[in-house]
């Protein structure tokens, strides 16, 4: 993984509070074995230009709760695969927070961030530091450095290659 | 310092014994238990990671349940692979499409028993809570780790107590009280904790009422909801799972709990309850939501489709017809539902009342087949999840409620709460 951990910059996609994992991605493309083709239906319901407009590095910013529901690991996988570079957001649901890291996509906890970040601005994101600031705004947003394990899991790509450096023979 | 069920239950299964809220430890799992997401997810990652051969295959229970039978050609590759991984890798649990829901069947068949420490790849998990079991759901990733090498990290959940004292009153059920808990506790407001339900109530009660609320706990965020062992669970044990050793655990008088809320429903009595779109923590009182119409009512899943449920529904459906115009679907949990179900001619009552009666798959629950929903329609549901888009078009409306307000629901056409319906 080639993800420079201390610069994340792109566009923002600002979302509300408990977007649960059927708004990421529906449970009736769940049988796609295809990622490329699950990806499509990305944020289908509240957000439908989202997968053909989102561009490499873009970064989500969302309220509280963000990926409640199912444990579907589809659901950081397809924002993975349309090559967004972090989900930063005021609280995470449990299963998610913790399939992101598995595959590999930053998450970023930050008190407010979506009451401070407008949709389409551009930011940037320092995960070592835990900091988010807007372009032309000069504002730093301080959230909450990220667990040492989470951060390994990054360093290593995930938790497959994480596993395969640290697997005992 | 005294201990919660969930510190207890991890304790017991790491290496040092330990395990105090807030830490992360690395414990060993007693069972884990994968559904299609092992044709469509995991085995990618297996390969990925050069696996071999299971930890331990006594120890796997592989579902197909989801899409049961293959609703197309996508979960039927799906199917194959998962029965293929059970003949290669020797797994003696399999259960395929014939069996029913892996929440309702993995108790049925005895594979949990109080004090394990079981993972799921599906959130709704937390259901063995019902048997003092510190359940929990994970994804294909960790999934894929487990399988590997039997063991993953965890941290351990800080609790939150529920005391729960009084009497349900016919036809207000379980759910109804589930439905009220997280109208309180909000979408996230059990994230990463451990829901203790516990008091009067609760050990009165028979283990498909417990499951049903431990089922609906990760809808508040809740990582597991271990309950106590009661007279009800132990003969589940017995019935159900002769030669298991098992030992009750029970939480010390001195645990630590990050919060203690109680409901005394003697004196502030639990009415029918209803979740409104979008989320399953929209309950309100079913009365407020009156004269809703419906297009369809569904009775299943694994928050409400086992036989106390199915007669809860016979009783209100007997001799009477369901609505023109609304599609009545049950879909009873598992294979031993079904048949009981038909051996008390409940059966035969669904059918006499115009219902569609299914096999057991999670089916119309995830919006698979067997009852998905067109652009606009309503439906009222048993199931527990109100997601926008979740049983099918994502301008479908779903409202969840107790069996006993679906089946008076369909013979209205409208959502009615089942204390004015005669039975």
């Amino acid at each position: 993984m080639n993800r420079d951990l201390n610069n994340i910059t792109g566009r923002v996609w600002r979302f509300g509070n408990d977007i649960d994992t059927d708004q990421i991605i529906q449970g009736q493309y769940l049988r796609l074995l295809d990622y490329s083709e699950m990806a499509k239906h990305t944020f289908e319901i509240p957000r439908p230009v989202f997968a053909s407009k989102v561009k490499k590095n873009d970064v989500i910013v969302a309220g509280r709760n963000f990926g409640g529901g199912s444990s579907r690991e589809e659901a950081p996988k397809v924002l993975l695969e349309l090559g967004v570079g972090c989900v930063v957001a005021e609280s995470f649901a449990r299963i998610f927070y913790r399939n992101g890291f598995n595959v590999g996509l930053p998450l970023l906890i930050v008190p407010n961030v979506a009451k401070l970040v407008q949709d389409g601005d551009v930011v940037t994101v320092n995960l070592m530091e835990g900091t988010l600031s807007i372009k032309g705004k000069g504002d730093v947003l301080h959230g909450k450095p990220l667990p040492e394990r989470m951060l390994r899991l990054l360093s290593a790509g995930g938790a497959v290659e994480w596993y395969k450096q640290h697997r005992r023979t | 310092m005294g201990m919660t069920i969930a510190e207890k239950i991890l304790a017991f299964h790491t290496m040092d014994g330990k395990a105090t809220a807030g830490e992360i430890v690395e414990a060993n799992v007693d069972l884990l238990m994968v559904h299609e997401v092992l044709g469509s997810r995991i085995l990618p990652i297996l390969d990925e990671m050069g696996f071999k051969k299971v930890w331990d295959p006594e120890r796997v229970v592989i579902f197909n349940d989801h899409w049961a039978p293959a609703s197309d050609i996508d979960s039927a590759e799906i199917h194959r692979r998962n029965r293929n991984f059970a003949r290669e890798q020797e797994i003696p649990h399999f259960c395929d499409v014939e069996c029913g829901i892996s929440h309702q069947v993995i108790p049925e068949k005895g594979l949990v028993a109080p004090g394990e420490l079981v993972v799921g790849s599906d959130s709704h998990t937390t259901t063995y809570g019902a048997l003092n079991v510190f359940s929990t759901g994970l994804a294909a990733t960790d999934s894929a780790l487990i399988l590997a090498t039997g063991k993953n990290w965890f941290r351990v959940p800080e609790s939150v107590r529920i005391e729960v004292r009084g009497d349900i009153k016919s036809p207000v059920m379980s759910k109804d009280l589930i439905l009220k808990i997280l109208s309180d506790l909000g979408p996230d407001g059990a994230n990463y904790q451990s829901l203790e339900f516990t008091g009067s109530t609760i050990d009165g009660m028979q283990v498909s009422e417990r499951m049903t609320m431990c089922n609906m706990a990760v809808e508040a965020g809740a990582k597991a909801a271990p309950m106590r062992v009661n007279r009800y669970v132990e003969s589940w044990m017995k019935g159900f799972a002769p030669s298991k050793k098992w030992i009750p655990v029970e939480p010390d008088e001195d645990a630590t709990y990050v919060d203690h809320r109680v409901y005394d429903i003697d004196e502030e009595p639990i009415e029918p309850m209803v979740a409104v779109p979008d989320n399953p923590t929209n309950g309100r009182v079913a009365q407020e939501v009156e004269g809703v119409p419906i297009d369809q009512a569904f009775i299943g899943s694994c928050t409400n489709g086992r036989i106390s449920d199915l007669e809860v529904a016979a009783r209100i459906l007997r001799g009477k017809k369901v609505r023109d115009g609304v599609r009545l679907i049950i879909t009873p949990a598992s294979r031993l539902t079904y048949m009981v179900a038909l051996e008390k001619g409940l059966i035969d009552i669904f059918m006499r009342a115009g219902g569609i009666v299914t096999n057991s798959t999670c089916g119309a629950c995830v919006g698979g087949h067997l009852g998905v929903l067109g652009a606009g329609e309503v439906c009222i549901s048993s199931s527990n999840r109100n997601f926008r888009g979740r049983m099918g078009h994502q301008d479908s409306r779903i409202y969840l409620a107790s069996p006993a307000t679906v089946a008076a629901s369909a013979l209205r056409g409208v959502i009615t709460d089942p204390r004015g319906i005669e039975s």
